[in-house]
C-alpha cells in the first residue's frame, strides 16, 4: 500500500504544475460515427481528437468553419455541445510478437481472453510506403501449398496478389490454406533449426465479415496449429464503418513492424470490397462529393496507398518484406465494376476463382486463362520452375482442345496425347481444402507427371494414384524428399533418384 | 438549412465588408443587413443564417472567457485582462464565469485556444498517466 502512495507522489512531483495550452472546439452535430465540430482551428488532417468519456474522433474534412470528424469506439456518448480537444498525436496501434497468436480488433485491443497486449512498441496506422530507393525486386516465394498457384501464379515475398472472384469460389480459403502452410514450414524450419530459413509471419484483417466466419476461420488455424503464427483483426460487419475502414491499415502497420525488423510477414485483407464500401458510408456521412457508383474520388488512393505498402526492402532498410493478400468479391462474375478494376490494376497480379469451375469440382476453382503473377517465376524455387515450366502451356492448350474432347474417337494420336495430359493435369491440381502440399512433394508429384507416369492412370483415379504416390514417398523416401527440399533443384542425381522411386511405386501400384 | 456555394459565397462577402480597420463596425453590419432585406435575393434566409454564423465565430476569435473556481480580485481580474489585450490586441472583449467545479485556479479561453491551469485539469492529467 504504501509503495502505491509512494509512486503517487512521485508521479505528482515529476508532474508539470504549470498551464497546458490546448485547442478545443464544440460538437455541433452528432451522428452515424461521425461529428460535426466548430472551433479546432489548429487541428490537423488524420489528427486524433479527444472527446468527453474517453471518447477519440480522428479529424478527416477541415472546412472553413467547421472539422468532420470519425468516431472510434462508443458513439453515443458523444453529444452536442461536448468539447473536444486536440492531441498532437496520429493514430497508432500496438505492434510486435506479441500480437501473434491473439485477435484483436482495429485499434489493436483483444478480442480474445488472453489478457492484455504487452507491447512497448507503437506504430502509426497512416504511414507513406517506402519508396524505390528502398526497395529490392521480389526473389523469395511464399509456398502457398496450394499445387496450382506455386506451379503457375508463383507469390513472391513482398508482391501484393489479388484473389478475386464471386461469393463462395474459395477466396478465404486460399488465404487460410497459406496461411496454414506458413505455419508448418515454420514449424519444420524450428523443429529442425534451420538457421537461413526465414519465418512469414501471417496477419489476417476480416473487414465486414461475419462473426461466424470469423470465429470459424479462427478454429482452423487454431486446429491446424497456425494460430501462434498469426494475428487475426476483426472488424466484422457489427463494428462501426470507422472500424472497418481502418483495420486494414492497422494489419498494415503491424506487418511494418516485421518488415522493418528483418522479418517477413503475409497481411490478408478479407476483403477490400466490404471496406470500400465501408470507406463510401465514411464519406457519405462526411457529405463529401460522391462519385462513380456513390464511391468517393479517393477511393483508389484509398487502396493503392494501402497496398503500396507492401514492399520487400534492402538490408540497411530493415531487410524484411510485406507480402498482401487482397481479396475482392465480385458480383455475377463481373471483373470491369468500379473496385475489382481499381484493385487488379494496384496488384501484381490476380488470382480469379470461377463458379463453374466450382461447381464442376475444380476445387481451388482457379482460372488459368486469367489469372496471373506479374512477377513470374522469379519468385519460383529452380526445382519447381524445372517442372512447371511448361505446365501452364500445356493447359491453355487442352482448354483450347477441349471442346474436340467429345469427339474422342476422331483424333490423331498427338491431340488426344494432349487432351490426356490435360484431364489429368486438371485432376492433379484438384485440392482439399486445408491441406497445403509441401513444395517438395509437388515438385515429386509433377515431375511424375511430366515423365510419363501418370498418362497410363484412368483420369477417375488420377487423385488417387496422386495421394497415395505422396504418402508412399512420405514414408518410404523421406531422404529423397528432404534431399529435394535441401538442394531446391532436380540435377541429374535427383532425377535418378526419382526415376528409382517411382518406378518402384508403380510396382505396388494396382 | 441546405448551404449551397452562392449562399457561402454572398455570406463570406458580407462578412469581408463588416470590418473597419480590421474590426466588426456595427454599423456596417446593420446596414448590410438591411439591404440584404430590402433586395430579398434568392435564398436570402439562409444567407442572414449563415452570415450570423460566421459573425459568431468572429466574435468568439476576438472573445475571452475567463473560467474560475471563486470570483478572482479585481486587481487579478484586471492583470489578466491586461495580459490578454496585449496578446490579442485592444478589441479584445472579456467575460468572468465562475465555475465551482474547476475547483481551484484559472481557465482561460480565446476563440479555441484554451489555457488551463485549473486544479481539475491537473488531477485529470495525474489520472491519465497513472
Amino acid at each position: 500500500m504504501s509503495s502505491i502512495l509512494e509512486e503517487i507522489e512521485t508521479k505528482i512531483a515529476g508532474l508539470k504544475t504549470s498551464a497546458s495550452k490546448s485547442n478545443v472546439g464544440v460538437v455541433r452535430e452528432t451522428g452515424d460515427g461521425v461529428a460535426r465540430i466548430e472551433g479546432l482551428s489548429d487541428v490537423m488532417l488524420n489528427e486524433m481528437i479527444e472527446f468527453p468519456n474517453g471518447v477519440f474522433g480522428l479529424a478527416l474534412n477541415l472546412e472553413e468553419t467547421e472539422v468532420g470528424a470519425i468516431l472510434l469506439g462508443e458513439s453515443t456518448k458523444v453529444s452536442e455541445g461536448d468539447e473536444v480537444k486536440t492531441t498532437g498525436k496520429l493514430l497508432q496501434v500496438p505492434v510486435g510478437k506479441a500480437l501473434l497468436g491473439r485477435v484483436v480488433n482495429t485499434l489493436g485491443q483483444p478480442l480474445d481472453d488472453k489478457g492484455p497486449i504487452k507491447s512497448q512498441t507503437f506504430y502509426p496506422l497512416e504511414k507513406i510506403a517506402p519508396g524505390v530507393i528502398k526497395r529490392l525486386s521480389v526473389s523469395q516465394p511464399v509456398q502457398t501449398g496450394i499445387m496450382a498457384i506455386d506451379a503457375m501464379i508463383p507469390i513472391g515475398r513482398g508482391q501484393r496478389e489479388l484473389i478475386i472472384g464471386d461469393r463462395a469460389t474459395g477466396k478465404s480459403t486460399i488465404a487460410i490454406d497459406t496461411i496454414i502452410s506458413q505455419a508448418r514450414l515454420n514449424k519444420a524450419a524450428e523443429d529442425e533449426g534451420a538457421k537461413d530459413y526465414r519465418p512469414l509471419y501471417c496477419i489476417y484483417v476480416a473487414i465486414g465479415q461475419k462473426n461466424s466466419n470469423v470465429a470459424r476461420a479462427l478454429d482452423v488455424l487454431e486446429r491446424e496449429g497456425a494460430l501462434p503464427y498469426t494475428t487475426i483483426i476483426s472488424a466484422p460487419a457489427s463494428d462501426s464503418a470507422t472500424n472497418q475502414y481502418l483495420a486494414p491499415f492497422a494489419g498494415a502497420a503491424m506487418g511494418e513492424w516485421f518488415m522493418d525488423n528483418g522479418m517477413d510477414a503475409l497481411i490478408i485483407y478479407d476483403d477490400l470490397s466490404k471496406h470500400a464500401v465501408a470507406y463510401r458510408q465514411v464519406s457519405l456521412v462526411l457529405k463529401r462529393p460522391s462519385g462513380r457508383e456513390a464511391y468517393p474520388g479517393d477511393v483508389f488512393y484509398l487502396h493503392s496507398r494501402l497496398l503500396e505498402r507492401s514492399a520487400r526492402v534492402k538490408d540497411e532498410f530493415g531487410g524484411g518484406s510485406v507480402t498482401a493478400l487482397p481479396i475482392i468479391e465480385t458480383q455475377a462474375g463481373d471483373v470491369s465494376a468500379y473496385i475489382p478494376t481499381n484493385v487488379i490494376s494496384i496488384t501484381d497480379g490476380q488470382i480469379y476463382l470461377e463458379t463453374d469451375l466450382f461447381y464442376q469440382g475444380v476445387r481451388p476453382a482457379i482460372s488459368v486463362g486469367l489469372s496471373v503473377s506479374r512477377v513470374g517465376s522469379a519468385a519460383q524455387i529452380k526445382a519447381i520452375k524445372q517442372v512447371a515450366g511448361k505446365v501452364k502451356l500445356d493447359l491453355a492448350q487442352f482448354r483450347e482442345l477441349a471442346a474436340f474432347a467429345q469427339f474422342g474417337s476422331d483424333l490423331d494420336a498427338a491431340t488426344k496425347a494432349r487432351l490426356d495430359r490435360g484431364q489429368r493435369i486438371v485432376e492433379l491440381f484438384k485440392q482439399k481444402q486445408y491441406n497445403p502440399i509441401p513444395v517438395e512433394e509437388q515438385v515429386a508429384v509433377m515431375w511424375a507427371m511430366q515423365n510419363g507416369y501418370v498418362d497410363p492412370v484412368p483420369v477417375d483415379r488420377v487423385k488417387e494414384f496422386q495421394l497415395k504416390l505422396q504418402d508412399w514417398l512420405q514414408t518410404r523416401k523421406e531422404s529423397l524428399l528432404r534431399s529435394i527440399r535441401e538442394k531446391k533443384q532436380l540435377d541429374q542425381e535427383l532425377e535418378g533418384k526419382l526415376k528409382a522411386a517411382l518406378e518402384e511405386f508403380k510396382t505396388t501400384w494396382q | 438549412m441546405r448551404i449551397n456555394k452562392e449562399i457561402r459565397q454572398l455570406s463570406r462577402g458580407m462578412l469581408r465588408a463588416s470590418f473597419t480597420d480590421g474590426q466588426l463596425d456595427r454599423g456596417k453590419i446593420a446596414s448590410l443587413v438591411q439591404s440584404l432585406i430590402t433586395k430579398r435575393p434568392r435564398h436570402f434566409m439562409d444567407v442572414l443564417q449563415y452570415y450570423k454564423r460566421l459573425l459568431r465565430l468572429e466574435v468568439e476569435k476576438r472573445h475571452a472567457r475567463i473560467e474560475s473556481a471563486m470570483a478572482l480580485s479585481p486587481q487579478v481580474a484586471a492583470d489578466i485582462v491586461a495580459r490578454l489585450k496585449k496578446k490579442y490586441g485592444n478589441d479584445l472583449t472579456t467575460e468572468f464565469v465562475v465555475d465551482p467545479t474547476l475547483l481551484g485556479g484559472v481557465r482561460v479561453r480565446v476563440g479555441s485556444d484554451v489555457w488551463d491551469g485549473t486544479l481539475r485539469n491537473r488531477l485529470e492529467r495525474l489520472q491519465q498517466q497513472l
